[in-house]
């Protein structure tokens, strides 16, 4: 239905292991992901009195909700084209522009991504806001207002360019260069081929990156909740309305508005995607790509590149800077009290927050993976369904995720609250999605003669899927690996509700600093985080090079 | 079925990690700041060595990890916490009503505490202690118990009001000065409870429709919204505004720590909030929980809050108030209704957002 050019339309009948494998992960889906939406639905029409819609009454009369619902896709929009777009410049930069310090490049892109995503907010508040470094202490402003929707654009920006960023080199590099090099042959100009040959190709992968940072930028909530000033979007909205407002109710109808967004932009997205092909690993040998070097190409691109990177490397380094800081803006002495507070707050958030990221990481780079491969390469009834609620957990707000784990887990015959495994549960269903996507992405660049003649050779699916299928996958799944290990080590808003007395994360624990304003600890703690996600990337990163294996991280 | 999956990607998730020599420490550090308590028995009371304790916070931080600290060295009991707003504490309470995960909810605003009394999420429970504490700050049915009591106040950054030539604000009044114009801080009602407690005193103050009245034209002089209701305290002492308006005990307390900050009150009279104290409806551990209430409630126990910066007034009559904090009596208040307040939260939060036309 979806892929219709990737399938030649074999009628076979169903593998006994596709079909247990099929049932098996649509019951993890309903478990973990349906049930507790349903909860968070059952919560917003159950009343003392019996069932009512009221709430859903209250958001369609009210006009302010309506004007933020408009707020939400103003943001989004802008957020996920720019980002969409300075993550593809990076992309097409290092891949195919002969420029220098291109390892620095996908270093600093990574930053981003190894870091909660509110720090940026921090970041941007440090130097831009009223007595911000740059704002009041170069420029000597006054009244420098860094709080809405410019000071979101901003920081959800340099946020979510680098996943488009890792999504696209990884396509790019797999385009094959006897396309491009038959059309330079053919007497087509560079910008030619790039238009008519290396960006059609990428059009799938740019409509991924476009959708997945349009669905992050909507859940997002911590950036709105940190520098988001009077600049009111839904996913905070959800979160006034259910935890300020103490009105659980009209929080979930909002959530039920959310989602309704996100399945439009979904659908479409499916929609404009198929019928397409773009098959290009086709098995035959592929050689090294000719780079740019014309300097017209060249430096204009460097000079861009490497300002954005200036800007990556002034928000990051201000965090550890910023940890060694008795009080930015009024008392720049140096100091180790940050350190030594949240150090004394106890090593154990340190520890599990590590402990059940690891945990979770490969669950959801192999669930990711299956998934794709039965989405993509398998026909069953109810395909469709099992790919959208797959990829609905990426969309729901954390926050009514959260919510939802509990109303769902908290009565047998599952009782999960204030365990562990809650945790890794919301890191799993939350992350799956990204690894489904890559996933996808990469099994459609793969030619189906090779799969076919796997099986033409005899091979069964389960062979065809490990030796054939994921190795080709190979770079995708163990970067979407890594991936969703530093997801879990930097999510917030799914597990500020599942965090417990005996299961706290760090995450949390630095969103609450900064909430009361202690940015000193929140940067101590930060420095502790990114420290810990560097270490553990880099070295699965390195032990997975050892056994061959190229990860888009590995290349530090 | 699903058991299988689990089992299985368990499986292949526990080879990935033993091939990427994810070794990790096999002892568990215990949890939060109570390391060292079980070594020290030294107590007053005899020591409940095998009871412990799962507690909600709604304090600062670093006065909750010192409380706890010297409850479990006084008492042996091992207490679990975690530091959670009002708001954030009464959405968990909720969800967990039919399996609660903690016996205590301990600190914050207690126009929650009545909201969850309303909805059943609290038990009764009067502590002995509690004879020790005034009728104006505890529930009379005795679903809480109020532990200290905080001031509304306006913090000013004394250095930027000078450099301005400015006088601080005395009056309500006075925050609507053209000087004052894009200078002040204001947590969103809608999720703090501290900033909550200032559109309730307005409202009692002014009557509903004046005071909503008089949120909209404050309105046009406020910075920023945080989300937090110490934010505008912390905003003002970094100078990010002028004037915050925070509790107190908030601003002295950034005072003290290095911020240029002062307080003033408004003439007309202020808001206070009053930090509570409950037992959680079937929560476990409810003897635990029963004598950490008691302990909380004690002279003692109340006094230790200044140690952790901490600078409210007390509720327990014996207690002596930290030096710096500011008491009822010298300062002007308003007779708050704590009852009004919690029960009509959700309508008055309403009211306010489309007043001031929040985007």
């Amino acid at each position: 239905m979806a892929f219709p050019a990737v399938r030649r339309g074999r009628r076979q009948p169903v593998e006994p292991v596709v079909l247990v494998t099929v049932l098996l992960v649509a019951g993890a889906l309903w478990l973990f992901i349906v049930n507790p939406l349903f909860q968070v639905m059952k919560q917003s029409v159950m009343t003392p009195e019996g069932i009512s819609f009221q709430a859903y009454w209250d958001v369609v009369a009210s006009e302010r909700i309506l004007r933020i619902f408009g707020n939400t896709l103003v943001l989004c929009t802008t957020v996920s084209l720019i980002a969409t777009a300075i993550g593809f410049l990076f992309a097409y930069t290092v891949a195919y522009v002969q420029v220098p310090l291109k390892g620095l490049f996908r270093a600093l892109a990574i930053l981003p991504v190894v870091s909660p995503p509110f720090l940026v907010s921090l970041s941007a508040i440090l130097l831009f806001g009223r007595t911000g470094l740059i704002t009041r202490g170069l420029l000597g402003m006054e009244n420098a207002n860094i709080y809405g929707f410019g000071g979101l654009v901003l920081v959800m920006v340099l946020t979510e360019f680098p996943v488009t960023f890792l999504m696209l080199i990884g396509l790019l590099q797999n385009i094959d260069v006897s396309l491009e090099e038959a059309a330079r042959n053919s007497g087509a100009t560079r910008w030619q081929v790039f238009r008519t040959v290396t960006l059609p190709l990428l059009l799938p992968g740019l409509a991924n990156a476009f959708l997945l940072v349009f669905i992050q930028a909507l859940a997002d909530f911590s950036n709105p909740m940190v520098i988001g000033g009077n600049y009111m979007v839904l996913a905070v909205q959800i979160y006034q309305q259910a935890i300020g407002g103490y009105d659980l109710q009209g929080g979930a109808a909002v959530a039920v508005l959310l989602l309704l967004i996100t399945v439009a932009v979904f659908t479409l997205q499916r929609y404009w995607l198929a019928g397409r092909s773009y098959v290009t690993v086709t098995g035959k040998p592929a050689r090294e790509r000719t780079q740019v070097r014309d300097p017209w190409v060249v430096w204009p691109l460097f000079a861009v590149v490497s300002l954005l990177t200036l800007v990556v490397i002034a928000m990051y380094a201000l965090i550890p800077i910023n940890a060694f800081i008795k009080l930015w803006g009024i008392n720049w002495s140096f100091t180790l009290d940050n350190f030594k507070y949240v150090l004394g707050l106890g090593m154990k958030p340190i520890y599990d927050t590590t402990r059940l990221a690891l945990i979770s990481m490969p669950i959801s780079g192999l669930l990711g993976m299956v998934i794709a491969y039965l989405v993509t390469k398998k026909r069953f009834f109810g395909r469709g369904v099992m790919e959208f609620v797959a990829m609905l957990s990426l969309a729901v707000p954390g926050t009514v995720i959260g919510i939802g784990y509990i109303l769902a887990f908290n009565k047998p015959p599952l009782v999960l609250t204030a365990t562990g495994t809650i945790l890794v549960l919301a890191f799993v269903f939350r992350n799956m999605p990204v690894g489904i996507r890559s996933g996808i992405a990469a099994l459609q660049q793969i030619d189906p003669s090779m799969e076919e003649a796997s099986i033409n050779l005899g091979a069964t699916t389960q062979q065809t899927f490990v030796k054939v299928m994921l190795p080709l996958m190979g770079s995708a799944f163990f970067s979407g690996l890594l991936y969703s290990f530093v997801r879990a080590m930097t999510a917030v808003s799914q597990v500020i509700f599942l965090v417990s007395a005996k299961y706290n994360l760090l995450t949390v624990a630095i969103l609450n600093q900064v909430d009361v304003g202690r940015w000193g600890y929140a940067s101590a703690y930060s420095t502790v985080l990114i420290l810990i996600v560097l270490v553990v990337t880099v070295l699965l990163a390195l032990i997975l090079r050892l056994f061959g294996i190229r990860t888009s991280i590995s290349d530090l | 079925m699903i058991k299988r999956t689990l089992a299985f990607t368990l499986a292949v998730s526990l080879l990935v990690l033993s091939g990427c020599g994810g070794a990790k420490p096999a002892t568990t550090p215990s949890p939060s700041s109570g390391g060292q308590a079980q070594t020290q028995p030294s107590g007053s009371t005899e020591p409940k060595k095998n009871m412990k304790l799962v507690l909600y916070a709604g304090m600062m931080e670093d006065h909750v990890k010192g409380a706890v600290a010297e409850f479990e060295a006084a008492t042996g009991i091992k207490v679990e916490w975690v530091r959670m707003s009002s708001g954030e504490t009464l959405t968990r309470i909720r969800a967990e009503k039919d399996n609660p995960q903690a016996s205590v909810w301990y600190g914050g605003p207690a126009d929650a505490y009545v909201a969850a009394a309303a909805e059943g999420l609290l038990e009764p429970y009067v502590s002995p202690n509690a004879e020790k504490v005034p009728a104006q700050f505890k529930d009379p049915n005795g679903y809480w118990t109020g532990v200290y009591v905080g001031l509304l106040g306006f913090g000013y950054n004394t250095a930027l009001m000078q450099e301005k030539g400015l006088t601080p604000p005395e009056s309500w009044e006075d925050l609507l000065k053209p000087e004052f114009k894009g200078q002040i801080a204001l947590a969103n009602p809608g999720s703090s409870g501290t900033s909550y407690t200032m559109l309730a005193t307005i409202a009692q103050l002014m009557g509903e429709d004046e005071g909503i009245e008089y949120m909209a034209k404050l309105h046009e002089q406020i910075a920023q919204y945080p989300k937090s209701g110490t934010a505008p305290g912390q905003m003002a002492g970094r100078g990010e505004v002028l004037i915050g308006i925070s509790f107190a005990h908030d601003i002295v307390k950034y005072a003290k720590e290095g911020m240029p900050l002062d307080v003033t009150f408004p003439k007309e009279g202020t808001g206070y909030e009053i930090g509570g104290i409950a037992l959680i409806k079937g929560g476990p551990d409810q003897e635990a929980a029963k004598i950490f209430i008691d302990w909380a409630l004690t002279k003692e126990a109340q006094e230790l809050g200044q140690k952790y910066g901490s600078y409210q007034s007390l509720t327990n009559v014996e207690a002596t108030n930290p030096p710096e904090a500011f008491s009822l009596s010298e300062v002007k208040t308003i007779n708050y209704d704590l009852e009004w307040a919690g029960t009509n939260r959700t309508r008055l939060v309403e009211k306010w957002s489309k007043a001031v036309n929040m985007q």
